[in-house]
């Protein structure tokens, strides 16, 4: 009884989850659960496996030719690596922000649009535009200008652009991989005060290199390093609050303080 | 190993908070020899000394500051920092019950009453004693230390409502010089006081090393009971 | 040298040296190559305008009282009537496709030129000889033919493009061939251009990267350096002799053409050539799609058909556009298939379809680049210009496409 709650409870839930390159073995053994309308973080030193973790999480490293998993990774209750699951279904569900803003070559109108025509939006598109784009905060800025180029916009509006598109398709979890990674400073706040808002109605899952970030913007964080093996393994999860004051693991207080390696 | 800059800096902090430390030591031993010789012009110099004292905790906070602003300091760093910066105002009141003591030394004069030097000297030797541990304490992160010191403050609580009692004798017996032994009984209280701020000090050092905050001084609790 | 930057030891002014020389020799691999160019570009335009010594067969001057272009066309139709046999005016008629009656004054004048007075080019001289040696020239010709005209000439004119094959230089022309290039070239791109697409497409995305798709790789990769000559021997043997049924177009009912040696042959043989380069060239354009275009459409719930249509193609598709330059470059220019496939130079008839016989522009070249008379080289150079002019312009409105492209896709 209490295990079904729980379960409707979680956003994202994962067990004895190990991914694999080849015979390599990239992340071991993760246990993961996901508060819904939260924003959790994974933070961890460069090839601890978070960025793989998260891209498993949507299903996105089916595209690596040797990749494999073991395990499960559980929405809603079911393992979205099932036979019968339809990995489109899966990404619809589980949007994606990457490092890189990547609007495509089209207009701002076009790129909000597509996601949500191409699975098959029929009302009105004028009106989901400007809802979505007023979500990423993004409207007040391109309204008189949505047929123009969204390779046209600053970096940090590119990135409002694919949160928007993102949101377009209305996803119930969002993952973004490093997004603040290639924007300056004040956007990069602006993609965090967004975050918050966007917590309210969605689940974020953010991979990031900044712990600062990760502090700012997150209410929960998981710290990844890697073992002996090189194999990522996830050292603690816990509120973001609690890591950043008092981590209980020397290894997380090592990384977070700055001294790792 | 990295963040060498924000290490060396944090030694250099916890130096400056046993110097400041060992200020308000000096000081509070001298108010009490101060009293013993009703000597006004060394609580002159007292109250002047603890222009220093503030100047130095004013100069420390400033420093904490910049480093969290420029470091952005974590976990244990950062527990360390705003333990410091704690720890900090501590010191600096209890500099200003030393300039408290000094100050009734200039108002006493050389007004004839019986002063309870044995006792107040104990008093004092044993704040000042639990302080000089607890800064040790604190600079080593030693819990299990930090732990054992509060329980002298029964000591020092103990001999406060000793010598209370015997300045109230005197209060009753003398009523003319209420007005002087009154001002004794600030003196004691300042040095119970001072006993339980090296409690607080102690409960930053177990903060440092454990991340946990919670209360060591029981006095209230008991007297509830 | 002296001061702060003055080191007593330094190399630097033999570092700069040797960068010096490299430089030179740099811009001297430039230079030859835009000498060779250049060299090339004179010796056409040497051919193809120059001083001609034209005898007339028959003076002009006793045909009429007066000089012939002031004659009136009954008075031209005279002179065809008793000059010209009836069945040579019958032929002409039959071949040109209109009758002397309804043509203008101008086109008689021009027959009874062509068929009566048959002005033949003796001696024709180069363009720079004519312009710096006129006076040796004339003298030449005045010794060796005392009854000649000189005169300067174009060989690249309009009669020459709009004049269909002839035996005679002068009033030979490219028209025919000219169509039957443009002809080649719209088979070989309709052919190739949607298969190789569709190979480059499949090979990058779908393809995994098993042995037998390495297999295929590497032999598209080599099949492009494969000798044209080959690709017409197969030309021969599949689209010629194999599948003449289909393309003579009697599996069609076409008739009139009884094998399959026709411009539809042609325009496939040329397709199989180019098809590697096509290949290739999209393979890489769409290899250089960035990934991450593809991932923001997989992370939208694309589908892997969606992301290739609505982003991989159109953004491949400057690069593709490219590809198709070069090989229509190369398409247009080829010979030896085409006389494998059977290409005639003595076709005077425009391809009326698919399923026609055809010459092409470099076999027209060919052809007349072999021929004793000096004359043939000289319109061989004028049909060189045509071909390079066709392909410019094939390739100038190729590249204003994908500029235009490019401009509103990033």
């Amino acid at each position: 009884m209490t295990e079904t709650l729980e379960k409707q409870h979680l956003a994202i839930e994962t067990r004895d989850m190990h991914l694999f390159y080849g015979h390599f073995r990239a992340v071991k053994d993760v246990d993961l659960q996901v508060i819904p309308q939260k924003i959790t973080a994974i933070i961890g030193p460069s090839g601890c496996g978070k960025s793989t973790v998260l891209r498993s999480f949507n299903r996105m490293n089916d595209f690596v030719p040797s990749f494999h998993m073991e395990g499960e990774v559980l929405f809603h209750g079911q393992n979205i690596y099932a036979t019968d699951v339809d990995p489109v279904m899966v990404r619809q569900r589980i949007g994606m922000v990457f490092q890189k803003p990547n609007p495509f070559p089209k207009s701002i109108y076009d790129n909000v649009a597509w996601g949500a025509r191409i699975n098959g939006f029929k009302e009105n598109m004028d009106d989901l535009v400007e809802q979505t784009l007023r979500q990423a905060a993004l409207w007040d800025e391109v309204k008189d200008d949505l047929r123009k180029s969204g390779l046209s916009l600053s970096g940090g509006q590119q990135q409002r652009l694919c949160i928007a598109r993102a949101l377009a398709v209305k996803p119930e979890i969002i993952l973004m991989d490093e997004p603040c990674s290639a924007l300056d400073p004040i956007a990069t706040l602006k993609i965090e005060d967004l975050m918050r808002e966007l917590s309210e109605q969605y689940t974020i899952i953010i991979v990031t290199h900044n712990m600062q970030q990760a502090a700012r913007a997150s209410d929960h964080t998981a710290f990844f390093t890697m073992d002996e093996d090189r194999a990522g393994i996830m050292v603690e999860y816990g509120e973001t609050n609690q890591i950043f004051t008092n981590p209980r693991d020397k290894r997380t207080e090592d990384y977070i303080t700055g001294r790792f390696g | 190993m990295p963040r060498e800059t924000l290490d060396r800096q944090i030694r250099q902090l916890q130096d400056e908070v046993l110097l400041l430390g060992s200020m308000v030591e000096q000081a509070l031993l001298r108010s009490v020899e101060a009293l013993r010789q009703r000597d006004v012009a060394a609580a002159q110099k007292i109250i002047r000394d603890d222009l220093a004292i503030n100047e130095k905790r004013y100069a420390l906070e400033n420093a904490i500051l910049i480093l969290i602003a420029t470091q952005q300091p974590m976990a244990h760093d950062l527990r360390l920092l705003a333990a410091i910066l704690e720890v900090n105002i501590e010191l600096e009141r209890m500099g200003d019950y030393a300039k408290g003591n000094a100050k009734v030394v200039m108002q006493l004069g050389d007004s004839d009453i019986q002063v309870p030097m044995r006792e107040i000297s104990r008093m004092a030797e044993l704040a000042v004693g639990m302080l000089h541990r607890s800064l040790s304490a604190f600079v080593a992160e030693d819990a299990t230390l930090a732990h054992a010191i509060p329980e002298e403050d029964e000591l020092v609580d103990a001999l406060y409502n000793q010598t209370y009692r015997m300045l109230v004798e005197q209060m009753i017996a003398r009523p003319e010089m209420i007005d002087h032994v009154n001002l004794l009984i600030w003196v004691i209280h300042n040095f119970e006081r001072a006993a339980d701020r090296v409690t607080n000090i102690c409960e930053r050092t177990v903060f440092i090393a454990t991340g946990e905050l919670f209360e060591m001084d029981t006095d209230d609790l008991e007297d509830i009971e | 040298m002296s001061g702060y930057f003055s080191t007593p030891k330094s190399n630097l002014a033999m570092r700069h040296r040797v960068g010096g020389v490299w430089k030179a020799i740099f811009f001297l691999s430039t230079a030859i190559g835009l000498l060779a160019l250049a060299v090339l570009v004179i010796t056409i335009l040497d051919d193809v305008f120059g001083l001609v010594a034209v005898v007339d067969k028959v003076d002009r001057t006793t045909l009429a009282d007066r000089p012939l272009e002031d004659l009136e066309k009954d008075e031209l139709l005279a002179i065809l009537d008793k000059k010209v046999s009836v069945n040579r005016l019958r032929t002409i008629q039959r071949n040109g496709g209109f009758t002397l009656d309804e043509i203008p004054a101008g086109e008689v004048y021009e027959l009874v030129i062509a068929e009566v007075v048959k002005p033949t080019v003796e001696e024709s001289y180069p363009l720079f000889d004519s312009l710096f040696k006129r006076a040796e020239i004339e003298a030449e010709v005045a010794q060796k033919h005392p009854d000649a005209t000189i005169y300067f000439y174009s060989w690249l004119n309009q009669r020459f493009l709009t004049n269909s094959m002839s035996t005679t230089p002068q009033l030979a022309g490219v028209r025919t061939a000219l169509f039957g290039s443009l002809w080649i070239i719209v088979i070989t791109v309709a052919f190739a251009f949607p298969i190789g697409v569709g190979a480059a497409i499949y090979l990058e995305e779908y393809a995994s990267r098993s042995w037998v798709n390495r297999v295929i790789q590497t032999n598209i990769d080599n099949l492009a350096g494969v000798p044209s000559i080959v690709y017409g021997i197969l030309g021969l043997a599949i689209f010629v002799r194999t599948l003449s049924a289909l393309t003579s177009g009697k599996a069609f009912g076409v008739e009139g053409v009884e094998t399959g040696r026709t411009v539809l042959a042609a325009g496939l043989t040329m397709g199989l050539l180019v098809l590697p380069i096509l290949i290739i060239n999209a393979q890489e354009a769409v290899r250089a799609v960035p990934n991450s275009l593809r991932q923001a459409s997989y992370g939208l719930g694309a589908t892997q058909w969606q992301t290739i249509w609505h982003h991989v193609l159109p953004s491949a598709f400057p690069g593709i556009l490219t590809g198709t330059i070069l090989a229509v470059s190369r398409a247009i220019g080829e010979t030896a298939p085409l006389i494998l496939v059977g290409a005639s130079s003595l076709i005077n008839k425009d391809p009326q379809g698919i399923f026609s016989y055809f010459t092409a522009l470099p076999i027209q070249i060919y052809n007349w680049t072999s021929r004793p008379q000096a004359e043939f080289r000289n319109i061989a150079a004028a049909a060189i210009i045509v071909l390079l002019v066709v392909l410019l312009s094939l390739n100038a409105v190729a590249i204003l496409t994908r500029n235009r492209l490019t401009r509103r896709a990033p």
